[in-house]
């Protein structure tokens, strides 16, 4: 049993606001069921900057537009459903 | 039972919009009551409004107060004395930035988190610029 898993992925946002208000109240809220720490960077904008998954208002702050690419990193006991449940919420354009 | 939210402005518009935003991304999980403008009518707060707004809520999941400016500080503070020490106890008033920490605390309360919880929420929204 590991306690301390680590996960990652890449991945291409394709809802038509990217990760505005309500679709990145919908992530962080999903980023809550999980005790990971997960980190995400806006790979597009090619700034190293990290926001914490947790917090609304640094998501938001990444900017994250239609057509962005982001990485998930999660480090936890969890951290593989985090980034897989993250993931499924983003190819699903926020249940669009 | 989530935390509710009371969001107190000298603007009922200011009040009124803040709270759209926050029960967008609360998605309906979250009680927000929006008090704006003086007794009159005018820009202003009012205890009493504050007051009620909160009697108004269940207050056993606890609530949290967020101001626009701190001259509404003591409206809300003269609003706290009102209530009841069993009541008051589960009231806290937030040192957060209205728009900000309202979305934030919001967000927080969605997720079943406890008063204290979303009070640093909305606090740490003061240290989290626009531009990252």
């Amino acid at each position: 049993m590991s306690s301390e898993g680590e996960a990652s992925a890449e991945i291409t946002v394709e809802n038509d606001h990217g990760l505005h208000l309500r679709p990145a109240a919908d992530f962080v809220r999903t980023a809550a069921r999980y005790r990971s720490r997960i980190q995400v960077a806006n790979l597009t904008r090619g700034d190293s900057r990290q926001a914490n998954a947790r917090s609304l208002l640094e998501v938001t702050a990444l900017g994250i537009d239609r057509g962005h690419s982001i990485r998930l990193s999660a480090t936890g006991e969890d951290a593989e459903d985090a980034v897989k449940a993250l993931t499924e919420l983003i190819r699903s354009n926020f249940g669009a | 039972m989530s935390v509710a939210l009371v969001l107190v402005s000298h603007s009922a518009r200011l009040a009124e919009g803040t709270r759209d935003l926050a029960e967008q991304v609360a998605q309906g999980a979250v009680p927000i009551r929006a008090v704006g403008g003086a007794e009159d009518g005018s820009l202003g707060t009012n205890a009493f409004a504050i007051l009620e707004a909160i009697e108004s809520l269940d207050t056993a999941g606890g609530v949290l107060l967020l101001v626009d400016l701190g001259s509404a500080v003591l409206s809300a503070e003269t609003a706290l004395e009102q209530l009841a020490p069993e009541k008051r106890e589960r009231v806290r008033l937030a040192d957060a930035p209205f728009v900000e920490g309202a979305v934030a605390a919001a967000v927080e309360a969605s997720v079943g988190s406890e008063l204290e919880a979303v009070l640093a929420t909305a606090e740490a929204a003061r240290g989290q610029g626009k531009l990252g």
